[in-house]
């Protein structure tokens, strides 16, 4: 498995996995990824459930702190352990133009992770 | 800085209004994610001057918007098998309610001219950014009047080259009328994925 599989890895999709590759064990809400990749709401969710569809990247709720100051729990993404390899590799790949595996070589059904 | 809750407020209405396209399961999960990520926009340091802010929460939520159409499409696409033409007459079996629709084309066309006019009083030589505001609004309806078109699988009643003349000549009463009357809305009597299919 070393593809995304049924993720094509487009433009934005390279961006928010550069961000999130940049220090794998970093959480990062929402707008923390729009403002670092620049990606508008409408491209980046869409993105972040397919991943998370494909176990590649995981979202947990914050604890509520006492000192939020009545905030709202918000939501933080990370990659996974496998969303982090797929990711380098990825890049990698990205980064070496002509020498691209074909999306969905490796990875045999929609939705199939681990 | 006044403006700020109010701002939040319609932007969480935006959010809700958009989940409802999201199945009941996870609806509440997705807007609470979304609603909670507003403060941070609306009260972010690093994003001068505060009309910005409130302008990026906006399209933060026009984004939701988008964000559950894609969702809910990529959800029920799979259901359908592909190549598969939606059920015979799933448009024309919707229940039309014309007289309904014009109405409510009509009353939204009144208020808009109304409050038009009245700005206007009030206002006798607007300058600057409220016209150039005006202007951006009716050339947002008209192009989102024109890719609704565009994108529809079906329009009622006339052609869509018809309707398409129709927005762009009259604005905003003819985006209104497609709206309102030429539009085919999603519906239950509508086989899930065909109101997207292109």
């Amino acid at each position: 498995m070393c593809s995304l599989g049924p993720v094509k890895l487009t433009r934005p999709l390279e961006r928010v996995l550069r961000v999130l590759t940049a220090d794998p064990a970093a959480r990062h809400y929402g707008y923390d990824l729009m403002k670092a990749a620049k990606l508008p709401s409408g491209t980046l969710y869409p993105m972040l459930a397919r991943l998370e569809q494909e176990g590649l990247v995981e979202a947990e709720w914050e604890a509520q702190r006492p000192d939020a100051g009545g905030r709202p729990p918000r939501k933080y993404y990370r990659l996974t352990a496998e969303g982090a390899r797929v990711a380098r590799l990825e890049l990698a790949q990205a980064a070496v133009p002509d020498r691209r595996v074909a999306p969905g070589t490796a990875r045999p059904a929609h939705g199939s992770t681990q | 800085m006044t403006a700020m809750p109010r701002v939040q407020r319609i932007a969480e209405g935006l959010i809700r209004a958009s989940g409802r396209r999201l199945p009941d399961e996870e609806r509440a999960e997705r807007c609470r994610e979304w609603s909670a990520e507003l403060p941070a926009i609306l009260y972010d340091e690093s994003v001068h001057p505060d009309l910005m802010r409130s302008v990026r929460a906006l399209s933060y939520s026009a984004g939701i918007a988008v964000t559950t159409r894609r969702l809910s499409r990529a959800a029920r696409l799979p259901r359908r098998a592909p190549g598969s033409a939606w059920r015979d007459g799933a448009i024309s079996a919707r229940p039309g309610n014309l007289g309904l629709r014009a109405t409510i084309g009509l009353a939204s066309w009144l208020v808009i001219i109304f409050t038009t006019v009245s700005l206007l009083r009030a206002f006798p030589h607007p300058g600057g950014w409220p016209v150039v505001l005006g202007l951006g609004l009716a050339g947002a309806f008209v192009v989102f009047c024109l890719a609704d078109i565009v994108r529809a699988p079906a329009v009622r009643y006339l052609p869509k080259w018809a309707w398409a003349l129709i927005c762009a000549v009259q604005i905003p009463g003819g985006g209104i009328i497609y709206l309102s009357v030429g539009r085919v809305g999603r519906s239950p009597s509508l086989p899930p994925g065909s109101a997207q299919s292109r």
